[in-house]
């Protein structure tokens, strides 16, 4: 495949990259309903659709339950199928998630990430993301603008793959992302045409149709449940390769790579690993720099993919370093790690008797600063040279 | 006689495709929904798809019991999504030039309580859909609890008659009316009773569904939970037109006429005494029923006064 052509350089918002990100691959059903902070993609693609730029079904849905269920049943009929919620509105959509999921819809989802019901928050934070952890969906987690609008294309890339048939959501942190204005390389749509070309070389998924004896969302009785649940399962472990495959194959043709299911900065070398995910790990390797000047031996991993858990890639990247800090920015209720560390945690009999420190900071529009990375850094670097340790610190509450 | 040939075949002549479930499937003996679940598709033919719900007509639309089954195309849905799930599918269709008649087809749950939020976004959005609700007021494939369809004085399993409670305290939501003010491209009601009337419908609602929304709210009473003989379910559907409990209208682009007038409405004891979920009511309880039998009638006569 020959390289693409340069693409067109904007300075534009998280969400506006987001409209972009979604018009390039001419979905055919867009369903969405406002929330902050995603609501300028919605109204932006509602202006495509209306500039004659988008040739799609616009649906304005009076709910984001209404949202999903909209788009995966386009989607379950055979289109392309986009929208884009947050917070609450994905708390919303928590039955229809499952469905999109249960279905095999390959609908692209952008959720602007925030905090979540319980305390009212109009503030960023994964708490939304990691409470749909269950569902069944392809998490990915981006870090900037440009990763926004390259890793929605390869969303539909990956979501309609036949071997893969998943719904994915694509996460970018609210507030600092949604409403940030950086320039983005915003590829030509014949490019994106051909990016996903691919995929009407492969055999034509299973489509709703009238006038055929066939149903969708059928009484799993049994071992059909069972079986519908064992393939949905299977899918998303093949999705983990897939996603490095479909990275590489991006990266090839339009010169940006982003690693797959995890990026690794600084690791080879490293003796303590940071794990970070969304807009704070540019702060994690400032940082980082600063620290290996000073001639600490530390190394971040990005973790890009949620679900599918990128375990194999993970303990390869972790396997034999002294000591690991995960920050996350979110919640566990009842129990006392941060999602993602617990998670990480599973992965300790592979990893190895490593000290695994846990993070919380960044809830609620905290920001992640450069000394809390700097404190997260020093601890887990006494953590490593075998000094006693706070397994768990909620950084706000100590600062 | 030969009057009563003629009219028979005429109804005949509606119901003109084949049917399309197979025999002995899964639903109560003599429930009108099965029989409306098949003359569905007879009217509107095969190129149509089911949206429905886990309710009373899942077991067989949705394959529980797959022994005997039918042939349509259907789309399951929790009820939450029924009306959004059909405009992701009617706008597809439509988009790549599909003909396709899309039905949701729900419980009185569905319609007026859980599934009312996305119901009331189609209908103002006027999705080309024909949503079709069978009325048996009440959440009977759970065991008879109330819905917000369930008439005053009602027992049920969540309204229940004992020493203090008297069934269902409050009047029933009047559903054709929300939905006509949601001035749907067509709307209208519909019950077993009166076949020919039924088929006229759902032959307008199919023409209609091409342009725009289409609300079809029919009363299908509920053998069990209702406790009827099962021989009974369209002796009650008669009475309950007769009574003017059920009136008979509809309205094309919002402009509502009756389309069966009852001459001498009976007393809505000659309805309450067909079944025993009113068997409790005292005459005070049967008068305030009949209260609210009559306000609503004449609520919507007086629309249909308005538009002649």
């Amino acid at each position: 495949m020959a390289k693409a052509q340069k693409g067109q350089t904007r300075v534009i918002t998280g969400n506006a990259v987001g409209a972009y990100g979604a018009m390039l691959c001419r979905p055919e059903v867009v369903a969405a309903y406002p929330i902050t902070p995603q609501s300028e993609l919605a109204e932006q693609l509602a202006q495509f659709v209306s500039n004659g730029v988008l040739d799609a079904e616009y649906v304005e849905v009076e709910g984001e339950n209404s949202a999903m269920n909209v788009a995966l049943a386009a989607s379950v009929a055979g289109a392309r199928a986009f929208t884009a919620t947050s917070s609450y509105g994905l708390v919303f959509m928590y039955d229809a998630l499952q469905e999109a999921s249960g279905f095999r819809t390959p609908v692209v989802m952008v959720n602007a990430n925030r905090e979540t019901p319980g305390i009212h928050a109009v503030s960023s934070g994964q708490q939304d993301m990691i409470s749909a952890r269950d569902t069944g969906w392809v998490q990915i987690i981006v870090e900037n603008d440009q990763e926004i609008l390259d890793q929605i294309i390869i969303a539909f890339r990956l979501a309609e793959d036949y071997n893969i048939q998943l719904p994915v959501m694509v996460n970018y942190d609210g507030f600092y992302l949604s409403y940030l204005a950086e320039a983005v390389e915003i590829p030509n749509i014949e490019d994106v045409d051909a990016f996903l070309a691919p995929l009407k070389k492969q055999p034509g998924r299973q489509k709703l149709v009238p006038g055929v004896s066939i149903g969708c969302g059928t009484h799993g009785m049994e071992m059909g449940y069972v079986e519908a649940r064992y393939k949905h399962c299977q899918a998303l472990e093949r999705a983990k390769n897939k996603v490095d495959e479909i990275d590489k194959a991006f990266g090839d043709y339009f010169g940006r790579y982003y690693h797959g299911q995890i990026e690794e900065y600084r690791t080879d070398d490293a003796d303590i690993i940071i794990v970070a995910s969304g807009s704070a790990t540019g702060t994690v390797r400032t940082v980082i720099d600063t620290k290996r000047e000073a001639g600490i031996k530390v190394g971040l991993v990005k973790l890009r993919l949620f679900r599918p858990f990128p375990a194999e890639r993970l303990i390869k990247a972790l396997k034999g370093k002294k000591a690991i800090g995960v920050i996350d920015r979110s919640l566990c209720f009842g129990w006392k790690y941060g999602p993602i560390c617990m998670e990480l945690r599973a992965l300790s009999p592979e990893i190895g008797p490593t000290p695994i420190l846990s993070y919380i900071d960044g809830l609620a529009n905290l920001d992640i600063t450069v000394p809390h990375i700097g404190r997260v850094i020093d601890e887990v670097g006494a953590a490593a040279q075998g000094k006693p340790y706070q397994e768990v610190t909620w950084i706000p509450m100590e600062e | 006689m030969v009057e009563g040939t003629k009219k028979r075949n005429r109804v005949f002549d509606y119901f003109c495709i084949e049917d399309q479930f197979a025999g002995g499937v899964a639903w109560c003996a003599g429930c009108p929904l099965e029989l409306t679940a098949r003359f569905v598709p007879q009217v509107l033919g095969k190129n149509m798809i089911f949206v429905g719900t886990p309710g009373c007509a899942a077991p067989v639309l949705h394959g529980q019991n797959i022994g005997a089954w039918h042939k349509l195309a259907y789309l399951a849905s929790v009820m939450t999504g029924v009306p959004s799930k059909a405009t992701g599918l009617s706008r597809y269709y439509n988009r790549i030039g599909l003909d396709a008649t899309v039905v949701c087809f729900t419980g009185d749950g569905c319609a007026t309580d859980v599934g009312f939020q996305p119901l009331s976004g189609a209908a103002e959005r006027r999705e080309k859909i024909i949503y079709l609700a069978y009325d048996n007021e009440g959440y009977m494939n759970t065991g008879n609890q109330r819905s917000s369809a369930t008439p005053l004085g009602a027992a049920t399993t969540t309204t229940p008659v004992g020493k203090i409670g008297r069934g269902k305290v409050t009047i029933s939501k009047n559903m054709p009316l929300v939905m006509l003010m949601h001035r749907p491209t067509y709307m209208a009601t519909a019950t077993l009773s009166h076949l020919e009337d039924f088929a006229k419908k759902l032959q307008k609602a199919k023409e209609k569904a091409k342009e725009g929304f289409v609300y079809l709210h029919v009363f299908s009473p509920c053998p069990v939970g209702w406790r009827i003989n099962s021989n009974m379910t369209i002796e009650v559907c008669r009475t309950a037109v007769r009574t003017n409990y059920f009136p008979l209208w509809e309205a094309e682009e919002g402009k509502p006429r009756f389309t069966v007038e009852v001459a001498n409405p009976k007393p809505i004891t000659e309805f309450t005494k067909l079944m025993r979920k009113f068997s409790h009511l005292k005459e005070d309880g049967l008068a305030e029923l009949q209260k609210a039998v009559d306000e609503r009638y004449a609520l919507i006569k007086s629309l249909c006064d308005a538009n002649k």
